[in-house]
């Protein structure tokens, strides 16, 4: 942090350099959070904070800052509020960030944004007026400057900004460099793509490691055989070790009790996690877990006890 | 010049039209229609025919369409000039049939930063700082990873002029404040 001032719970534990958890929610396309605000109240006692995706694969979903606001005061989870370039011009988002303070929401995650080409809404004017990193030098003008192009804000926002990084990136310098943009840009914390390849990842964060921004590293535990096939089917440029899902197919194939299934999946997702979280921390490469797994609460009592390991 | 019209599809197209019931008044190939000049002295050349025309259908791009019509605003003001093809974008040829689009005139130009590739054109996002997390070995998420991410281009462009330097710049958001009107160049 460039800032001593913290605004958020995340901004202390990231200042203060605490080896932090975080998780992730995805409302589903229904104006209804319960489901969503029910998978909050199960990881909060694990979790530093959660993010709320803004319509992931350009497939709609509740606006991200409303879910966030709603969520945050129904649970008391502090909550990272995923904003994409994608939908909302500068000006639209200058004004939503002003917004997302009087709400009380403290951090946001700077992202692109899958095209709109991509989603049920694939006629729709993609925006892209800012960039990832271009939204985040934003949000720090607002913040530490109190302004919005140099024009002064009365009371101007509180919030911290992250971005994200891809080590399974091919070529990967041109990502590396790009996380050096969005660190000049005033990034505060970066999340990784979900990454299963450990050398890679190596490789990847200690390219970045020298741009001094600390790194929550994306993991994706697998609830279920079928989730775990699914995540290597249909996540481009993330593919899931041929041995893992091996792994996950017996436990589909040979245990037929349910409860029994979930036991193993579970400590299937702490015997592959805790060696790799464990070197990455080891070789200080990493600040904290972000784990990406929606719909899979449960799994947080272990990811806890591999962090605090 | 891209023959979308030409002698040859322009009589196919009279013929069309012909068997469609249309009276045709006159089919002339223009050398470059959306130069005035040029299509004043065409217009002066068929003024009698276009006493009987009640339409006019181009097979230029839009540009022909509104030259036209500006030419014959005088004269002929109640001439309509329909547009007879859809015009894909302004493209650099690589020989007949095969076009490209590799600049959009955006009015901001950043070659000069970008190793000569046009982000605004070869990004599917027209993004200032790429590549997005949308690239997978080296191609774009829009298109079904079929066409190169143009930002992957731009960075072994610059790797291969040995300005990675470029690459790594942070880079403003464009500047939309003299893009949202009507554009013209007038230095005489
Ligand atoms: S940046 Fe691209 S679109 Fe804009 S003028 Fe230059 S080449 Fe054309
Ligand atoms: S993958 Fe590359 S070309 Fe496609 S949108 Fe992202 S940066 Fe642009």
């Amino acid at each position: 942090m460039t800032e001593a001032k913290s605004y958020s719970k995340l901004g202390e534990a990231l200042a203060k350099g605490e080896f932090i958890l975080t998780g992730e929610l995805e409302p589903e396309k229904t104006c209804d959070l319960s489901h969503t605000i029910e998978e909050a109240k199960q990881m909060a006692p694990y979790v530093i904070a959660a993010n709320v995706t803004d319509s992931p694969l350009g497939i709609v979903t509740i606006n991200s800052m409303a879910a966030t606001h709603l969520i945050q005061k129904a649970t008391g989870l502090e909550c990272v509020w995923q904003m994409t370039v994608r939908d909302v011009n500068k000006l639209g988002i200058a004004g939503m960030i002003m917004g997302a303070q009087a709400l009380g929401i403290h951090n946001i995650l700077s992202l692109t944004g899958d095209h709109t080409a991509m989603g049920d809404l694939p006629e729709s004017k993609p925006v892209f007026d800012l960039d990832s990193a271009t939204l985040i030098k934003l949000v720090r003008e607002m913040v530490d400057k109190g302004s919005i192009n140099g024009h002064e804000i009365e009371d101007p926002p509180k919030l911290h900004v992250g971005g994200a990084a891809n080590p399974n990136s091919n070529p990967m310098e041109p990502e590396i460099l790009k996380i050096g943009r969005k660190a000049e840009a005033g990034c505060e914390f970066i999340q990784t793509q979900v990454v299963y390849d450990l050398d890679r990842t190596i490789e990847f964060l200690t390219g970045i490691r020298k741009y001094k921004v600390p790194i929550l590293l994306g993991i994706f535990p697998m609830k279920s055989y079928g989730i775990a096939k699914g995540f290597d089917t249909f996540v481009p440029g993330v593919s899931v070790p041929k041995e893992i899902l091996a792994k996950w197919k017996s436990v589909k194939k040979d245990v037929t009790d349910k409860k029994q299934q979930k036991e193993l999946y579970d400590q299937y997702n702490y015997d592959l996690f805790k060696p790799f979280i464990g070197e990455l921390k080891r070789k200080k490469l990493i600040d904290g877990i972000h784990c990406m797994a929606v719909h899979y609460p449960r799994i947080f009592p272990k990811l806890n006890d591999i962090i605090r390991g | 010049m891209c023959q979308t019209g030409g002698t040859e599809g322009a009589k196919e197209m009279a013929e069309k039209l012909e068997s469609e019931g249309f009276n045709i008044t006159t089919v002339i190939v223009p050398e470059e229609v959306c130069d005035n000049r040029v299509m004043k002295k065409d217009a002066r050349n068929i003024e009698e025919e276009l006493q009987h025309t009640d339409a006019i259908l181009t097979l230029s791009c839009g540009l022909g369409v509104a030259s036209i019509t500006e030419v014959l605003s005088n004269k002929f003001p109640l001439i309509p000039v329909f547009v007879g093809t859809n015009t894909e974008f302004m493209g650099m040829t690589e020989r007949i049939g095969r076009f490209y689009m590799r600049c959009q005139g955006c009015g901001d130009c950043l070659l000069n930063e970008t190793g000569g590739i046009c982000p605004i054109t070869t990004c599917a996002k027209a993004l200032m700082n790429g590549p997005c997390g949308g690239m997978v070995e080296g191609m774009c998420e829009v298109g079904n990873y079929e066409k190169d991410c143009g930002w992957v281009l731009i960075y072994k462009r610059l790797k291969q002029l040995g300005r990675l330097d470029l690459f790594s710049k942070l880079r403003e958001p464009r500047n939309w404040s003299e893009s949202g009107h009507q554009r013209e160049v007038v230095w005489r």
